[in-house]
């Protein structure tokens, strides 16, 4: 059975990045036509402009672990089953860094500078999450 | 604040007593610390008017509404927004208020009533990021976030687990001189070293243990201050979201006022004969004391390997023990720091006191958003002559 994880919550600012990794498996970005920048986690405006004037690009979904944490207390019994939970930096082929999971069957594996890419199961974690 | 004040400063300081679990309330906690810091000030609940308070667990309740709950009618009211940093902040605001005349004299109290489930449900709504990004990975609480810190400064500079260690064992040796500490027991580095994993590279000493208890100041005219027992402010400043856009950074908003806060108080860090660091990790004090100026960024490994942080040691940090072994009182763990310079500075330090002590740095940190800690903030105290 599936563990009820806690779930993201879900408003106006941040429906399209949620939906997409929720119902098709992909990780989309906001990209600002102003300055051009990338960003993540979904705002209302641009943080580095203020443009209000941003669109949603499907990203690859490729990244490279920048620092990470081995969790042996999780913050809720969902995840108690599945410590040493791979929480970690990453840094997205796109240009933001995003604090995500990585899912792997050993996790003395994980390292700095390692290549990571988006998991393939639809559904499963609540939020956009990854593997070697 | 910028500079301090040669008028307006500290005349009181008092705690509640520090409990690991109980059924007493919140106000009951504040309410202790309260009268302990008005008695040491030499002033009653009618001296005061202006009241600024940090806690994470007021709400719905606020700085009006405690002073309801106390009986106050107040001229000025703070409720502080800056987590761990906010304490700090708040008795600066308070000593501005003061010298403009909005108050006479301020009671700055900073508490929480936690154990450490109530730790863990804290971060889960502790703001709209983490509620969507953080916690639906099971992130940990704001450990998970520290390890990833700690982990980056050991990488990228050689900083080990082993000098991080010295520093939660002065800290410790600290704690056994103050009854008031809840974490008494001898720690030695093999302690500190082979403890449980919580988060790696954190282990159980580096992770505070979350409490219930609380902590106050009094801010008013200096003339007011009881014979040997003013402390001034000789300059303060604070920080938010810097730097801009990076989610694990080893430094934070000290870096951009150090300069203007040494220049402020006429004085370098070589003059502060102590540090109260915010210490909700050691990895946290030791980008503290960088971006203070105690040595270059990355070299803090070397800081430690070559000083001792008790009280008698070479460079005094946390010289009560600090949140580490006193225990984490929420927001009350920006202001326990600042309570124990005060009481160094007031030469009430009783056995860990530091000899003809005259000036020390008191440093907040705190408001964890996507990532790490937001706020940052210091104030040098001087002892009246
Ligand atoms: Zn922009």
């Amino acid at each position: 059975m599936t563990p009820a994880y806690p779930q993201p919550g879900v408003d106006l600012d941040n429906a399209r990045f949620i939906i997409a990794w929720r119902e098709r498996g992909r990780l989309v970005l906001q990209r600002c036509r102003g300055c051009g920048a990338m960003i993540f986690y979904p705002r209302t405006m641009c943080p580095g402009c203020w443009s209000p004037d941003l669109a949603w690009v499907e990203a690859s979904g490729r990244g490279v672990v920048v620092s990470y944490a081995l969790v042996h207390r999780p913050n809720h019994e969902s995840f108690n089953g599945e410590v040493p939970i791979i929480l970690a930096e990453i840094a997205l082929a796109e240009g933001p860094m995003m604090i995500a999971r990585i899912i792997a069957n050993n996790p003395a594996t994980i390292r700095t500078g390692l290549s990571v890419k988006l998991v393939s199961d639809v559904g499963r974690y609540p939020l956009p999450t990854f593997t070697t | 604040m910028g500079a301090g004040s040669s008028t307006v400063g500290i005349t009181g300081c008092g705690h509640s007593i520090y409990l690991k679990k109980s059924d007493r309330t919140l106000f009951s906690f504040l309410a202790e610390a309260a009268r302990d810091a008005l008695a040491s000030a030499g002033l009653t609940r009618d001296d005061i008017d202006g009241l600024a308070v940090c806690s994470f667990e007021l709400p719905p309740d606020n700085a009006v509404t405690l002073g309801e709950q106390f009986g106050l009618s107040l001229s000025w009211a703070y409720l502080g927004t800056a987590g761990g940093a906010g304490p700090v902040a708040s008795v600066a605001n308070s000593i501005r208020a003061v010298e403009s005349g909005q108050a006479k004299a301020v009671l700055c109290i900073a508490g929480d009533n936690y154990d450490v489930s109530g730790h863990y449900r804290l971060m889960d709504r502790f703001n709209k990021a983490l509620i969507n990004y953080g916690v639906p990975h099971g992130f940990g609480g704001a450990n998970g976030l520290f390890a990833m810190i700690q982990r980056k400064h050991m990488e990228t500079y050689g900083t080990t687990r082993a000098q991080l260690g010295r520093l939660a064992v002065d800290m410790r040796a600290n704690a056994r001189a103050n009854p008031a500490a809840l974490l008494h027991g001898a720690m030695s580095l093999d302690d500190y070293l082979d403890a449980r994993v919580i988060a790696d590279p954190l282990r159980l000493f580096d992770c505070v243990l979350p409490c219930q208890g609380a902590e106050a100041v009094v801010v008013t005219t200096l003339d007011r201050a009881p014979p040997g027992k003013g402390v001034r402010a000789l300059a303060a400043r604070e920080r938010h979201n810097h730097p801009v856009g990076e989610l694990t950074p080893l430094r934070g908003g000290w870096e951009l006022f150090r300069d203007a806060l040494y220049a402020d108080a006429g004085m370098g860090p070589a003059d502060m004969q102590f540090v109260q660091a915010y210490d909700d990790y050691p990895i946290m004090v030791a980008i503290q004391l960088e971006d203070l100026g105690f040595c270059p960024k990355g070299e803090v490994g070397r800081l430690f390997d070559a000083n001792s942080f008790t009280w008698q040691g070479s460079l005094p940090v946390n010289t009560g023990g600090g949140q580490l072994s006193c225990g984490q009182s929420g927001a009350g763990g920006g202001m326990i720091g600042l309570v124990e310079a005060v009481r160094q500075l007031r030469h009430e330090g009783g056995e860990r006191q530091i000899a003809n002590v005259s000036r020390g740095l008191v440093s907040g940190y705190g408001m964890v958003g996507y990532g790490h800690g937001l706020s940052t903030s210091a104030i040098i105290l001087e002892r009246l002559p």
